[in-house]
């Protein structure tokens, strides 16, 4: 499909892509030693923004949820879009966590031959794997018989050929074999539940179980996973809904399908915002009232640490407050709706940057920081040049992978029954 | 005038029990360290030691030494915590690792096993006590001007003349420090295994000049740790966690 945000968004990507290069050079031929981590603070901006990508891969599965398990069968128009979605989004997600670690090359053998299942770490790369594979096939059986169409449309050009290529050499798609590919997408669905749920909840539970760590270390914290990741990716899909709408040609000033769609999202989404900022507000409260000094010192790096404004100003009034005025006030207007769903996304990142620093950011024993210094033992950190470069080079690859299927794949026409094409 | 009486360096005593302990069965032996916080002065020589015998590289250390203040003014006082790897009987470091580079050995020693660590730091974040450290493949000649070649001096001669030569860590030979491991992995610790295997007590233990540090099987009732064991002195840091380290302080 064409659209007028394509070329700058593409010229914008390819930018980011150029300039990133020279932090993702940097980091694969020295490692990890270009980036401001160090052994008190392992983790950073990567780990943060892996999160971040994790959220917005939920988007499709907040679909699956209401279409398969809640019987909203409206939502099922998006429902390529948001399987393409969780895809760029993973791709992102690996990236990110792969590029975060000191031996890179091993993470793609040393999973096979020496797992260890006693780590969720080991857990989180089966199920990402299983959600890998999942809404691979789940997108691909989705948009399976527009691929063979165009591929037959298209047959004497190279973008014929490419259809041809990726429908398998497939001709001809009739009623029946639509109807067995949806009965593949509906058991694929259903299958994600059960892996969704417990990836997400195994993410949460990554950092739930580590002891030594009094803010993380909570049976909240897979569920507080679970509905971030709900609420920033049915954020995103929301928004992209929106986005991506195509105007009735007859009543271009009507409501159109996704406008419905994106208005029934949004009162998801407030009731998850409203549940997530509850969650949170409840971790606050009972971390407070526990007194724990660790716990103490960590919830005033969020609220009055160096970052407060990253807190109060980023995640609390861009983030929340404004989105949930618009969500509560504005729930009939399409573009209060999608702008605050873009609010809720967006600044995401926020959330997760002030769930990894702040417990690590707190010294685990008395004198660690009066004794042997060097940049690499202290908990001050702040992401230099090279991370955010290494990053820009992430969300380029992320966003080019996106310009490029909704402008080349059947991922947004089939709404229409696949009728817009204009390759 | 009084005289003292000649006492036997614990240090004689340790060897010995080192000894018997190597020439024992091997599944009988569980390495402990005990230490007495009332002898140590905060020099940092193990410290020191434990970088020298590991050529440790800048950021990472196996064993620093805590300065705690205890009391308030006017009733203060200083007290000083040596902090190596506690090889904790229950230990968060080696459950959380995804591939098993991590593991505890016969004896009761957490060990790493630098070819298998895919570097991820779920371990650093694990330990309680901060007791592992990430190698980000700093190098103390960094920075520092260069000679040409053949030199006698500059930054590639001093650099191979120390620190590109690898330590005998885990009684391995590893190739020159450039960019393989372990450089990007998680490093820690080991109770100088390398050197127990030669019979030579660890270098934190050996250069301790308070005599602070005690070293051996806490399984041989025989042994000077065993016996410091059972002091009523004995502690070990952060309890509430059940981690069950394997070196204790002495009050």
């Amino acid at each position: 499909m064409k659209y007028k945000y394509f070329l700058p968004l593409l010229i914008v990507a390819l930018l980011g892509l150029g300039v990133g290069a020279f932090g993702l050079v940097d980091r694969l031929l020295h490692g990890l030693n270009p980036t401001a981590l160090g052994s008190y603070i392992p983790w950073g901006l990567w780990v943060a923004l892996y999160l971040f990508f994790l959220g917005l891969s939920a988007g499709a599965f907040l679909v699956t949820l209401m279409t398969y398990l809640l019987g909203m069968k409206q939502f099922e128009h998006i429902g390529p879009l948001s399987a393409f979605v969780v895809l760029v989004a993973l791709i992102c997600e690996v990236q990110f966590i792969l590029l975060d670690l000191g031996q890179l090359h091993r993470a793609f053998y040393q999973f096979f031959l020496t797992p260890s299942f006693t780590s969720l770490l080991t857990w989180m790369f089966v199920l990402f794997n299983a959600m890998l594979v999942i809404y691979a096939l789940k997108t691909y059986l989705l948009i399976r018989g527009d691929l063979i169409r165009w591929a037959d449309e298209h047959r004497h050009n190279l973008l014929g050929r490419v259809y041809g290529l990726l429908a398998l050499g497939k001709s001809g798609y009739d009623e029946s074999q639509r109807q067995r590919d949806r009965r593949w997408v509906s058991v694929l669905a259903k299958i994600s539940l059960p892996v969704g749920l417990l990836f997400y909840g195994t993410n949460g539970a990554f950092f739930a179980i580590l002891l030594a760590r009094p803010v993380w270390n909570s049976a909240m914290t897979p569920l507080l996973f679970i509905v971030a990741a709900l609420l920033s990716g049915g954020a995103l899909i929301a928004f992209l809904t929106y986005v991506f709408r195509q105007k009735d040609p007859i009543n271009p000033d009507g409501v159109c399908v996704e406008d419905k769609l994106c208005l029934d999202l949004g009162r998801i989404i407030l009731f998850l915002l409203v549940v997530f900022l509850a969650l949170e507000a409840m971790q606050f409260s009972v971390g407070y009232t526990t007194g724990i000094e660790a716990v103490v010192t960590s919830l005033n790096l969020i609220v009055m640490g160096p970052n407060w404004w990253v807190f109060w100003i980023v995640h609390l009034l861009i983030g929340s407050f404004i989105p949930l005025a618009l969500l509560v006030f504005r729930s009939r207007d399409v573009k209060s709706v999608a702008l605050a769903c873009f609010l809720i996304f967006i600044t995401f990142a926020a959330v997760r940057v002030n769930f990894v620093l702040p417990d690590l950011a707190v010294y685990k024993l008395e004198g660690l920081e009066e004794t042997f210094y060097h940049p690499r033992l202290r908990t001050e950190y702040v992401p230099n040049l090279n991370e955010w470069l290494v990053s820009i080079w992430v969300f380029s690859t992320g966003l080019i992978v996106f310009l490029l299927g909704t402008r080349f794949l059947p991922i947004l026409n089939q709404w229409n029954g696949g009728e817009v094409h204009e390759a | 005038m009084s005289r003292l009486l000649a006492v036997e360096d614990h240090l004689i005593r340790m060897q010995r029990d080192l000894q018997r302990a190597l020439e024992g069965d091997p599944e009988k032996v569980k390495w402990s360290m005990v230490i007495d916080l009332g002898k140590c002065i905060g020099c940092h020589a193990c410290t020191v030691a434990c970088v020298a015998e590991n050529k440790l590289p800048p950021g990472v250390v196996y064993r620093p030494v805590l300065e705690e203040e205890i009391g308030t003014y006017p009733h203060v006082r200083r007290r000083f915590v040596p902090r190596p790897c506690l090889q904790c009987q229950n230990p968060p470091c080696v459950k959380v690792c995804p591939v098993t580079a991590t593991y505890k050995n016969r004896q009761g020693v957490t060990v790493m096993d630098y070819k298998r660590c895919i570097g991820c730091r779920y371990c650093l974040v694990a330990c309680p006590y901060a007791a592992r450290t990430s190698d980000f493949g700093e190098w103390y000649t960094n920075g520092t001007p260069d000679q040409p070649e053949k030199s006698l001096l500059g930054r590639s001669v001093c650099a191979d003349g120390y620190e590109r030569q690898p330590a005998a860590e885990y009684k391995t030979r590893w190739p020159a420090r450039g960019k393989g491991s372990p450089i990007g992995n998680a490093r820690k610790c080991h109770f100088c295994l390398h050197r127990l295997e030669v019979g030579m007590l660890p270098a934190c233990v050996t250069t301790c000049i308070g005599r602070a540090t005690f070293f051996g099987n806490r399984r041989d009732p025989d042994s000077l740790i065993a016996e410091l064991a059972a002091s009523p002195r004995i502690f070990v840091l952060k309890p509430e966690l059940t981690t069950r380290p394997a070196v204790y302080y002495l009050k």
